[in-house]
């Protein structure tokens, strides 16, 4: 197998996007660019899905480019994801960009080389390729976040979004610049050697010790901003909010997903040795509190919003606490059983999680149309009889966002709270459980406004829009969410394979 | 003697009933003769089929029920899912083709259920099972048995559906469609969990229950529907949540100790904790249930969801759903935990006498709102049924088993009964009420019929359960411990209230003068409530003067189910949780024993 080959969801990635910026600039109409993102995902998720089959990248092609960039299953599982993720963005975009009068092919090559930055950051074996990675993703989504120029609350999420994420890197890097100077080395692997090598011992020399600690909490940040864990959350809303709803659809997926498999690589690799993964001088318990607070506060907030786009924000906040929990048991006190299982519960939860999420926001671009968006809880009343059609994709969504089997969430969320009871974490999972129920209070405010209630008189009614790529998402996402929950499988068996491959 | 001979032999009851019940009525239509003829007929038939010595008279077929009836419980599971899946492409303005399709499949249900009663009882075994396969990776599989537990309350299922949506349609106008696709997934799910054996599978069907219950009390309730609703579901949903960490648990102790994932209740079964460890499993489990059923202090949802949920969705709300409730404490809390059952059970007796009969009584007569009232009630009954299972003697668990479908049956009938003066009045208050029985003289027999049975009247069928239950309290020296009696005593006492309110009820609508201008005119029972009452009483009396033909199969299972719980409650509880070894293939539920192996 050749370079050329291992790389090739990443080259497929950077040619379209390329392509999609030319195609873009010679074309007077460019109603289709979607159809070309949509491809290029496509078939960049193709060609990594054909490398698994194939039985992965073998070790000396994946020699030569380590540590810069990790070519394991764990690394393709995640390009899948993120080009599915992106895939059925993509679409939505191609649907919600005309209706709204924001259809300029920026768009879309912007998304393109944002996941790029993606797949890059899930690759990274080396502190240097992960923040090139990171960077490149960040950089496209500050730009989509505020795509609706005209609109303050769109500049007013970019802008947030793009301080507050330049503050976190910056943090990251310094962490990463204190880790360099502590062992030597910006690789994860080599500094999992380092630290555990011994000269890191709590006896041997403190000073040092001190530095990967600060370093540590500071790199910590970077990803628990990422992946918008309270209390480092503040932005989600208002950029969720203000973006487009396409961007936003990419960003709670693909970033989302990106930024939860780095850390999965950071904090199970690099920290991955006896002290820095230890109960009580690592991580571990820091991130089992940031789980708890995460689930806590983002769920209580959501049941209080008006606004359904809001709402799904604090909502994907909440589902970034049970991904922790994940965290956590992928640790698991160390028991290999506990540890994969938790592995894999973290990588088929983001799998079922981006095909779930994105058809929820696909829904809710559904329900609108040109000059009345749905955004309240008062947009989508009485749509479940005006609307059926509409409104059952979106029931099926929020379902699974809230965990009811057969629905896909329930399976992700069963196996995140199984792995972390195995792991000896059983109040974590009965405190992950007790939010289920109040996540659900929210989901189904949804299904009372879109079955139950009738709009106010004199109200001006969303009216659903029409559009091939997006019902061609939500009969996509659809039946996937379906797949993934009576199914699940052979999708799991992927998972743990992947999550084997991750060390 | 030449067949047709025999046959007619076997037929005549069917068809004298169907002849007195063609002829008898007066005043009635060509077709509504025939319709009375043709359910009077089958009702017979449906008696004469469960005769002890028709069963009897069948010779005993070598074969296994699994091999006579491949796959039973697969289809009475998946008639009504599938059918519901396949009805969101009916039309949805052909609202007598949707109401026929309904009907239609729930018909085939009600078939399916017919071949349950050719099945073979066995001792101490399930009589029918099925095991596949579902999810390798964690060793779910997809198992589902019977036995005399759920035999009866499947059989209830499958009754009570058709009359609830049959019943239904009479008044809902809108959104016909969804309301019986909900009905159809509710029922599927209903009788997935009470043949679920695997945990995993159990806990899908659970929950699966949740989501049409919600719609059919949020799209097609009253006033207040939205709220209650949101309040059922979060209250199911939290108790679902506790038990789902509590089966993690269970399933990965066994993980732990035999290197193999099982979520098997068979499997989990042979599994002995500790006592600190099974109080913690046995309330994660039993609060769940204990919501569902609803015992104090967490029954409050059931008023409310009960007021505020449609006809149909009452009926099928009180009458099954709340069985499960019963069903999974006696299947999963008692069988996985028998240690904390056996030490909690004197404890939640008192509160299913005091909190649930008493208590639920009292609340009862209190009530203006005729079917706030028939809630609270069924709080009341509920307790009984509860009582019975805790007292645990043959006698009072046949006696509860018995009184659940007793409850379906005649709570199902009040529900109906209130629907009917629901829909001509649009109120539900007793004060509005007096001297219906001039105007409305069938409804007012049927009505007064029915709260005998849920009084408990003797010759009618709440006698016998409730009978039974209280007669196991007393003996019941080894369970309840020294309170036993006093909690028959309170039991007898809640009879007494019962008996007040429920006259009350009956005294304040259909006695007196008939003075509110409003009732002068109000129509007695149509033929479509008519049609779905008839089963339903004659129901009553069939269980009130035979209940052999009812007890005798569950008998079969209990008997040995408790030998073997108080077998298992003998083996003190140990340090470390084991695990006892895998019995041989043919031996019945096994037996735990200390064993090798640690944590």
């Amino acid at each position: 197998m050749s370079l050329w080959f291992a790389l090739s969801p990443l080259l497929i990635l950077s040619a379209g996007g390329l392509l999609l910026m030319l195609a873009d600039a010679f074309s007077e109409k460019h109603t289709d660019l979607a159809l070309g993102a949509f491809m290029t995902f496509a078939s960049a998720g193709i060609f990594a899905v054909a490398l698994w089959i194939m039985g992965g990248v073998p070790a000396e092609v994946a020699k030569l480019v380590a540590p810069w960039i990790v070519l394991d299953k764990f690394t393709l599982f995640f390009m899948a994801t993120l080009c599915l993720g992106g895939a059925l963005s993509s679409l939505l975009a191609g649907g919600y960009l005309p209706e709204h009068g924001l259809d300029r092919g920026e768009f879309y090559a912007l998304m393109i080389l944002s996941a790029i930055g993606g797949v890059l950051l899930v690759a990274a074996g080396d502190f240097l390729a992960l923040f090139i990675g990171l960077e490149t993703m960040s950089i496209g989504v500050y730009a989509m976040t505020s795509f609706r120029r005209t609109n303050p609350r769109s500049a007013e999420g970019g802008m947030k979004y793009y301080l507050l994420g330049s503050f976190a890197a910056a943090i990251m890097l310094y962490g990463f610049a204190l880790m360099y100077g502590a062992t030597g080395t910006t690789a994860l692997a080599g500094i999992r050697d380092a630290l555990a090598s011994g000269s890191f011992g709590y006896a041997r020399d403190p000073s040092r010790l001190t530095t990967v600690i600060i370093a540590m909490a500071m790199i910590l940040v970077g990803l628990a901003f990422k992946i918008s864990a309270v209390p480092f959350h503040m932005w989600t809303p208002d950029a969720y909010q203000g973006a487009p709803t396409p961007a936003t659809a990419f960003m709670s997926v693909v970033v989302k997903a990106a930024a939860v498999a780095t850390a999965m690589r950071v904090l199970l690799v690099a920290f991955g040795d006896k002290f820095s993964s230890s109960w009580g001088a690592g991580w571990p318990p820091v991130v089992a509190g940031l789980a708890v607070a995460t689930m806590v506060v983002a769920n209580l907030i959501a049941i209080r919003q008006e606004n359904v786009k809001r709402m799904l924000a604090y909502s994907s906040i909440a589902h970034a606490g049970y991904l922790l929990i994940g965290l956590v048991a992928a640790w698991g006190h160390g028991d290999p059983s506990a540890s994969r299982n938790g592995k894999a519960a973290i990588l088929f939860y983001l799998l079922q999680y981006t095909v779930t999420q994105a058809g929820a926001f696909g829904a809710l671009i559904l329900c609108g149309s040109k000059g009345k968006e749905a955004v309240s809880y008062e947009d989508l009343a009485g749509l479940g009889r005006r609307n059926p059609a509409v409104a059952l994709p979106f029931t099926l969504f929020l379902l699974s966002l809230a965990g009811i089997p057969p629905m896909s969430g329930f399976f992700g969320k069963l196996f995140i709270f199984q792995s972390a009871i195995e792991g000896g974490f059983t109040w974590l999972a009965v405190i992950g459980l007790l939010n289920s129920v109040l996540a659900a209070f929210y989901y189904l405010r949804v299904l009372v406004f879109l079955y139950m209630k009738e709009p106010q008189p004199g109200a001006v009614e969303a009216v659903p829009m029409k559009s091939g790529y997006v019902t061609a998402a939500m009969v996509l996402a659809s039946a996937l969410v379906l797949y993934f929950g009576l199914m699940p499988g052979r999708s799991l068996d992927m998972a743990i394979s992947a999550a084997q491959s991750l060390m | 003697m030449n067949p047709a001979l025999l046959t007619f032999q076997k037929l005549w009851p069917a068809l004298a009933a169907g002849t007195v019940g063609a002829f008898v009525p007066r005043r009635s239509s060509r077709v509504e003769r025939l319709g009375i003829a043709l359910a009077a007929a089958a009702c017979v038939l449906f008696v004469t089929m469960l005769w002890p010595d028709a069963v009897a008279t069948e010779p005993a077929s070598t074969l296994s029920n699994a091999e006579r009836f491949p796959h039973l419980l697969s289809w009475l599971v998946f008639i009504p899912i599938v059918g519901g899946a396949l009805m969101l492409f009916a039309p949805r303005q052909a609202t007598k083709t949707v109401q026929w399709l309904t009907l239609g499949i729930m018909g085939a249900e009600l078939v399916a259920t017919l071949f349950l009663f050719k099945l073979t009882p066995t001792e101490g075994k399930y009589w029918i099972e099925e095991s596949t396969p579902w999810i390798e990776t964690f060793g779910i599989r997809y198992h589902i048995a019977l036995d005399g537990f759920s035999y009866w309350l499947i059989v209830l299922t499958s009754v009570l559906t058709p009359i609830a949506t049959y019943v239904s349609f009479g008044s809902i106008k809108t959104r016909l469609k969804d309301f019986c696709i909900a009905f159809l997934f509710l029922q599927g799910a209903m009788v997935g969990s009470l043949v679920a054996l695997d945990l995993f599978l159990f806990y899908v069907m659970w929950e699966l229950m949740l989501v049409p219950m919600y719609i059919l009390i949020g799209v097609f309730g009253s006033t207040d529907r939205v709220r209650a609703a949101i309040k059922f579901f979060l209250f199911t949903m939290a108790g679902s949540m506790l038990m789902l960490a509590a089966i993690l648990f269970v399933v990965l102790k066994y993980k732990a100790l035999t290197g193999e994932m099982s979520w098997d209740l068979n499997d989990l079964q042979r599994l002995n904790f500790p006592l600190t460890t099974q109080r913690w499993l046995f309330w994660g489990f039993a609060i769940a249930f204990l919501i569902k059923v609803p015992m104090f202090p967490v029954h409050t949802w059931l008023p409310d969801a009960h007021t505020n949920a449609p006809t149909g969705g009452s009926i099928i709300l009180a009458a099954v759903m709340l069985k499960l409730g019963c069903y999974g404490y006696i299947r999963f809390a008692m069988g996985l935990f028998p240690h904390a059952a056996h030490v909690y059970g004197a404890t939640l007796a008192g509160v299913a006498v005091v909190g649930g009969i008493l208590y639920g009584a009292l609340c009862a007569m209190k009530q203006n709102d005729v079917k706030r009232l028939v809630a609270y009630s069924s709080v009341s009954h509920l307790g009984y049924v509860m009582l019975g299972i805790f007292s645990r003697n043959p006698a009072s668990m046949e006696g509860a088993v018995l009184q659940m479908v007793n409850h379906g049956i005649s709570t199902g009938a009040l529900f109906l009964l209130v629907g009917v003066v629901y829909d001509r009045r649009h109120t539900r208050d007793l004060a509005e009420f007096g001297g219906l029985a001039k105007v409305m003289p069938w409804y007012a027999a049927v009505f007064l019929v029915v709260t005998f049975s849920s009084i408990g009247l003797p010759g009618t069928n709440g006698f016998v359960g409730e009978w039974l239950i209280m007669s196991g309290a007393v003996l019941s020296k080894g369970t309840l411990g020294q309170w036993g009696r006093s909690q028959a005593m309170g039991a007898a006492l809640g009879v007494i209230l019962g008996a007040v309110y429920m006259l009350t009820v009956a005294q304040k609508m259909f006695f007196g003068p008939l003075d509110n201008p409003k009732n002068r005119k109000l129509p007695d029972l149509t033929r479509r409530e008519g049609i779905a009452l008839a089963p339903l009483v004659v129901l009553i009396f069939v269980i009130g003067l035979f209940p052999r033909i009812f007890t005798e199969p569950m008998h079969v299972t209990i008997e040995p189910w408790i030998r073997d719980f108080n077998a298992r409650v003998e083996v003190p509880p140990v340090e470390l949780a084991t695990v006892a070894p895998k019995p041989a293939a043919p031996t019945p539920t096994p037996v735990p024993a200390p064993a090798q192996g640690g944590e």
